[in-house]
């Protein structure tokens, strides 16, 4: 039992490092980013061939995730930099699935839809099941930690005022004197940075990538997690991300307790189940379990 | 007064459960396995069927008494056809539920993905993913795979069509891991037998219509049609094709044509169709069993495989006396292979088991011997035409 | 080579047409409701397997079964709002903003899809209908099908814009859609028109899914698959538009068959965001703008 909470506890980390990466463009520069999946990927593939193919060490590995995915981040940006809310919403899709596309087809770099396997974990040779999911949830959880306290300085700090600024009206912060590209730029890129920053990890705690894992249903995930626990704040990012993987693996628990119905039935009903309780939360609390605290200044009627 | 009785009586039946418990404790402890199949996802429509067929051996086997003593334990997971899912699944069922085997795993990349937690805890894996990667993993023959590898595919559907006297032959592939491999090895083979290979097309099989991919194969006016797709867009295929106009050979795999997927189209679309899939002997007891468990006259041939499984999980159990994923890996291929009595189905062989006999079981897929690689060593393969909406056998070879 | 960039075109075109009447329905109740309606893709399910229960179980013909298609949707689409999405609406001052219920509505095509999936199972379902084999016109190959498919889109479509045009109640939702506050002072009730939006959208999502069913066959993912493209062609067509939601379908349709004379077909879909991509780098609000019906 311990070894499986302790592996869920890593996918739940990773999960909330997507969270907070998405955080920084969408929660605080308001960019609706749907892209999660591809920069997820970008980071996951970056590391894997780098350890595997070129023999990297394996923290390079993940350093040079998070910069191709950041990298990667800074185009997409200045490609879509016209585009606001859904508009932006499909091109980010768009990404993401093409990113997906190439994994699948181009063979000689990514092994196709045979994925790449085999990748390194550190220590995972020497070390017993437990000992290794042991090492790994605390190594995600220090970078969940570690990521969540430098973005919420970096909201705290003139940068994310700036960012609330341009989600809040573009315009207005343009007349400002800000330079609202280069912000919005650099948001994208850090968020990016970050979610290449979970797919390393992932790739290495999961030994093997496969396109199949980076579909938009994952976005959609993150999304749920993000809005569920609250936009805006780092804290709400992770516990979203925390209540999702619990009702994931929760309701697998919840089947073993329903008698009569088909192994299909019971797979749709916890499916279900999951998106039934976001929808709870939604309505409990519109704006997540831990909403921003933002100071109003109410304008007169 | 009935004090002294009954306080003799209380701490006697407080004693009993501990006798009876320490008695019967090795005998009532049940075999924990698992079923990792897709129930959801884009290959939701084969694994309730896996599901069912498993279940009806485990039935069966419980009411016989179960397998030395012990009952069978079956905890049915869905892998969602996504490897993520599938490797939670999967530490769920190794964790948690503490399984000594898992079977069923269908999609490749669930199946590489749930590889290494399986042979780093020592829980036997079966499954029925066709990529030929699976079994090159350093597995230390924790994996079992019943399906054919590509190699062994494609060369009997190359001869199959040589043998039918096909002369022009396109493939239309999913895009899986084998799809290049497929056609590569079914074009050399033709080669060899004098048919052209006018090459191939991949397309993205979560797509809603081929027409124009249909219209690529068609202009190079071929005489047989290799469908190398999965049950749902082979489907959309045939419908394109019927509309098209096509009258030539069209050539599938089973698992692309089973039953329930001809059952939703008329059948003029699919009139002719041949599918392959691996197969025992004719008339073979663990295909009829098959049969009458899934109540079709054609199971398709993952339901078949994980009937097997199943099969020589058991069977392993009762040889080695033990039900660890370790005493299923060392004893697998002493009841599958061999020089043993030949038996068709788990209760027979666990009949023989227990009388002292060796056994060699044959299943329900094939011969279900296996290399050390865990790939089959060969079996034979029954060519089945559609006609008039079913499947009717044409040859077993 | 033309005669083939020809025959692309031609598929596209029909492609087009079908993708065409849930993109109106998703981009209709965008501009009512304000807030893009995911469950558009459930709907599209819904429609699908009731148009196939009318059809294989009471043996209904295609005409009366797509009307059930319709119907479903239109139903499924106004008791889902109410329960699930209602709250949640920006047009009710709901806290969340557009967000909460563009969420919500995500979450509520991953309860539809699984409650279809609960009920029917993962296997694929045909319709009792018949395949009929193509017309050779010159060196074009055409679906009878596929055409019928577009002249019925084609109907809902003009059906639609007749009421949008010149029926009171289709001015009242342009009114609300337009200038709700204005609406509101000329005393339009804006929650009758929403649920009539809802209705009304719902019901050509349920009615595009049995379309695309028609034509392959349906399973429960049959909405999900459909989904990205109709967001897709509304996006680019300018959201809340409805004569944009049919360029941009067709202009999805036709980028994704054209991309086959460079590109391989598992590249497609890639093709068809690249397209969106160069659409939306020179008309950011979309090919029409938002808003102009």
């Amino acid at each position: 039992m311990e070894n499986y909470l302790l592996a869920m506890a890593v996918f739940a980390g990773l999960y909330a490092l997507m969270a907070l990466g998405l955080n920084v463009i969408w929660g605080l520069a308001g960019m609706v980013n749907l892209g999660l999946a591809g920069f997820f990927a970008v980071g996951a593939y970056a590391s894997a061939l780098l350890t595997v193919r070129l023999h990297w060490p394996i923290p390079a590995g993940w350093a040079a995730a998070a910069l191709a995915a950041a990298a990667i981040g800074v185009v997409v940006a200045l490609v879509t930099a016209r585009l606001r809310g859904d508009y932006l919403a499909i091109v980010t899709l768009g990404f993401s699935e093409v990113v997906r596309l190439v994994a699948s087809n181009e063979i000689w770099l990514t092994g196709g839809t045979d994925g790449i396997s085999g990748i390194p974990g550190p220590g995972r040779a020497a070390l017993s099941a437990l000992d290794y999911n042991l090492l790994y949830a605390g190594l995600v959880w220090v970078a969940v930690a570690a990521v969540a306290a430098a973005l919420a300085r970096l909201s705290a700090a003139p940068f994310g005022r700036v960012l609330r600024a341009i989600r809040e009206d573009e315009v207005v912060a343009a007349v400002a004197g800000k330079r609202t590209l280069v912000f919005k730029v650099q948001a994208f890129a850090v968020g990016a940075g970050v979610l290449g920053l979970a797919g390393g990890l992932y790739a290495h705690f999961n030994a093997y990538v496969a396109p199949d894992a980076f579909q938009p249903l994952v976005t959609i995930y993150v999304v749920l997690a993000l809005t569920a626990g609250g936009t805006g704040r780092m804290a709400g990012a992770v516990l979203g991300a925390v209540l999702v993987v619990a009702l994931q693996e929760g309701t697998r628990f919840g089947a073993d307790v329903l008698p009569g119905f088909t192994p299909v039935q019971l797979a749709a009903l916890r499916a279900g189940a999951i998106g039934v309780a976001l929808i709870l939360v939604l309505h409990i609390r519109p704006n997540g379990l831990l909403p921003e605290q933002v100071r109003h200044h109410r304008r007169a009627p | 007064m009935f004090r002294p009785t009954r306080r003799a009586a209380l701490l006697g039946s407080l004693a009993m459960p501990f006798v009876a418990r320490t008695a019967l404790a090795q005998a009532k402890e049940p075999i924990r396995l698992a079923t990792l199949t897709p129930l959801t996802g884009a290959g939701g429509s084969y694994g309730p069927a896996m599901v069912k067929a498993v279940r009806a051996v485990v039935d069966a086997l419980n009411a016989a008494g179960g397998v030395a003593g012990r009952p069978l334990q079956l905890q049915s997971e869905d892998d969602e056809t996504n490897p993520d899912a599938g490797v939670r699944a999967a530490r769920k069922l190794i964790d948690v539920d503490k399984v000594s085997a898992i079977m069923g795993t269908w999609a490749s990349a669930v199946t590489t993905a749930v590889a290494p937690l399986c042979w780093e805890s020592r829980t036997m894996l079966f499954t029925v993913s066709g990529a030929d990667s699976i079994t090159k993993l350093p597995h230390n023959g924790y994996i079992i795979r019943t399906q054919p590898n590509t190699e062994l595919q494609s060369m009997r559907a190359a001869n199959h069509l040589a043998d039918a006297g096909a002369k022009r032959v396109f493939g239309l592939s999913a895009q899986t891991p084998f799809a290049v491999d497929s056609y590569n090895r079914l074009a050399a083979v033709l080669k060899e037998r004098g048919t052209e290979a006018l090459g191939d097309v991949v397309y993205d099989a979560s797509k809603t219509s081929f027409r124009s991919e249909v219209d690529q194969a068609l202009r190079t006016k071929p005489d047989t049609l290799f469908l190398n797709g999965y049950a749902p867009d082979v489907t959309i295929i045939l419908r394109e094709l019927y509309r098209a106009g096509y009258e030539g050979r069209k050539f599938t795999f089973g698992y692309a044509a089973n039953a329930k997927m001809l059952e939703s189209l008329p059948a003029e679309v699919t009139e002719g169709l041949v599918a392959f899939s691996p197969s025992p002997d004719l008339d073979s007891p663990a295909y009829a069993a098959v049969q009458q468990s899934l109540g079709t006259d054609s199971p398709d041939t993952y339901s078949c495989q994980v009937h097997d499984h199943i099969s020589m999980v058991a069977l392993a159990v009762a040889k080695a006396g033990d039900a660890t994923g370790t005493a299923i890996h060392d004893a697998v291929r002493k009841i599958s292979q061999g020089a043993g009595l030949r038996v068709t189905s788990a209760s027979d062989g666990l009949r023989a088991l227990a009388a002292g006999q060796e056994v060699n079981y044959d299943g329900a897929s094939g011969p279900c011997d296996f290399r050390d690689s865990g790939d089959i060593e060969n079996c034979k393969f029954r060519f089945e035409q559609v006609r008039g909406g079913k499947l009717a056998l044409l040859s077993i070879s | 080579m033309p005669a083939d960039a020809l025959q692309l075109l031609v598929n596209g075109l029909m492609a087009g047409a079908v993708l065409a009447v849930p993109a109106i329905g998703f981009t209709a109740i965008y501009a009512v409701l304000r807030f893009p309606n995911f469950a558009v893709g459930g709907m599209a399910t819904v429609g699908a397997y009731a148009g196939w229960v009318a059809n294989t179980r009471a043996g209904w013909p295609a005409a009366a079964s797509l009307a059930a298609a319709f119907a479903a949707g239109s139903a499924a689409g106004l008791l889902s709002d109410w329960v699930a999405l209602r709250a949640l609406r920006p047009s009710r001052g709901g806290t969340g903003g557009a967000l909460a219920a563009a969420i919500a509505s995500v979450a509520l095509n991953i309860v539809i899809e699984n409650a279809v999936r609960f009920v029917w199972g993962n296997d694929p379902r045909g319709y009792d209908l018949p395949v009929y084999r193509d017309w050779r016109v010159w060196d074009l190959r055409i679906g009878p099908q596929q055409l019928e498919n577009a002249a019925m889109a084609t109907a809902a479509m003009a059906a639609l814009f007749v009421f949008l045009g010149s029926t009171r109640t289709g001015r009242m939702m342009r009114a609300v859609a337009d200038n709700p506050a204005l609406a509101a002072l000329k005393g339009i009730d804006a929650e009758r028109v929403a649920m009539l939006a809802t209705a009304l959208g719902m019901g050509l999502a349920g009615f595009g899914g049995m379309l695309t069913g028609l034509d392959t066959s349906i399973d429960p993912l049959t909405g999900f698959r459909v989904m990205l493209p109709v967001f897709a062609a509304a996006v680019v067509g300018g959201l809340g538009s409805v004569p944009g939601a049919v360029l941009g379908a067709l202009v999805v349709g036709v980028g994704e068959e054209l991309s086959l004379l460079v590109l391989p077909p598992s590249y497609r879909t890639a093709v068809g965001f690249v397209a969106i991509l160069l659409v939306l780098s020179f008309r950011p609000r979309g090919l029409l703008g938002e808003r102009a019906y």
